[in-house]
């Protein structure tokens, strides 16, 4: 139901609002690589943020892991914040979501995004379950030291072509807009 | 003028009020439509309910799981003891192996519970944000319905002034 080019566009886009939005800095490094199905797990961190963007034809399930430990929290925490990580990163993550959502907006009306949603890691292990059409894992590295997961999940009802996204990565950077949940 | 363009100009206008009346019901209709905002209130707040069901029989689960781990290591320790205590505590070695056979069991049923439990909370989560993304969805696009009805409806009403 989805062409392999559809997937390869969708990935540049996905991968377009990472860079956009979970970076602090517009010089910091940020390398996406694909990890293979069936690599081992080394996430320990126990939860996982699920944000879903679904149009009539499609729902397209986003789903975040990050290690909680002092780099990841000296990068998303510089302010002085009462915030724990996870309700900091969550912000962030419905930013990228809304990035995506907004690409994928251009191509697919109706398009609408739901609020983030934490749920334990081991859940992963079910995707399959959601009768996707295609998965994809990536891991983020930022600055050489920040590590995140970051997982698409795409279920079709109907066949769709995902064209290649709009703009640049600089032009989309720092005008995500706020997703208020 | 005569009487039959008199007619005409009569039989148009009533054309239009009857279209204009029509907009109207349309606009109602479309109104009335969009307070299915508060059955997605509704839904969101069932499914809220029912992720928090769902945690809570995951956090009974590691609760059996750590009950019976606990229950394998008393039946070890009882094992070993019986075994010191020599051929009198004979009778208490096949106890402790039944206790630890049990709470093995009791131990693989808490992992199998809890797979479950994690494979509802994925799908309820999952069901639960299509359904909150899809009512975003059809409000945006029962707004947009609303926006064009009442512009037909302005124009309607402009065309039927006198």
């Amino acid at each position: 139901m989805i062409s392999a080019r559809s997937m390869q566009n969708l990935e540049s886009a996905f991968h377009k609002a990472i860079k956009a939005n979970l970076l602090r800095e517009d010089d910091d490094s940020c390398e996406i690589a694909s990890i293979e199905s069936g690599s081992p797990d080394q996430y320990s961190e126990r939860q996982l943020l699920l944000i879903t963007i679904s149009s009539f034809v499609f729902r397209l399930i986003v789903i975040f892991r990050i290690i909680d430990n002092p780099v990841t929290r000296a990068y998303y925490m510089r302010v002085n914040t009462t915030q724990q990580l996870d309700e900091v990163f969550a912000e962030v993550a419905n930013m990228c979501g809304g990035s995506l959502s907004r690409e994928l907006s251009y191509q697919f009306s109706h398009l609408a995004m739901s609020t983030p949603c934490v749920l334990n890691s081991q859940c992963m292990e079910f995707l399959d379950d959601l009768r996707p059409e295609y998965v994809a894992r990536y891991g983020v590295t930022i600055n050489d030291s920040v590590q995140l997961q970051a997982t698409l999940c795409m279920c079709c009802s109907r066949p769709i072509e995902v064209a290649a996204p709009t703009g640049t990565d600089e032009a989309d950077t720092g005008a995500g807009e706020l997703e208020f949940f | 003028m005569n009487d039959d363009s008199h007619v005409a100009d009569a039989s148009n206008g009533a054309k239009r009020a009857e279209l204009l009346r029509k907009a109207e019901n349309v606009t109602r209709g479309v109104g009335d439509i969009k307070t299915l905002a508060v059955a997605f209130e509704r839904w969101h707040e069932d499914l809220i309910l029912m992720t928090a069901q769902s945690r809570g029989l995951s956090l009974i689960g590691e609760d059996l799981s750590q009950i019976a781990r606990h229950m394998i290591m008393v039946s070890i320790n009882a094992a070993i003891e019986a075994a010191r205590a020599g051929e009198i505590a004979r009778g208490f070695v096949v106890v402790a192996a039944e206790v630890k056979t049990q709470a093995q069991s009791v131990q693989a049923l808490a992992g199998s519970m809890r797979k479950t439990v994690d494979k509802g909370e994925l799908l309820t989560a999952a069901t639960f944000q299509d359904i909150q993304a899809g009512g975003k969805m059809m409000m945006a696009a029962i707004s947009g319905l609303e926006a064009m009805v009442q512009q037909l409806h302005s124009e309607l009403a402009e065309n039927t002034d006198p």
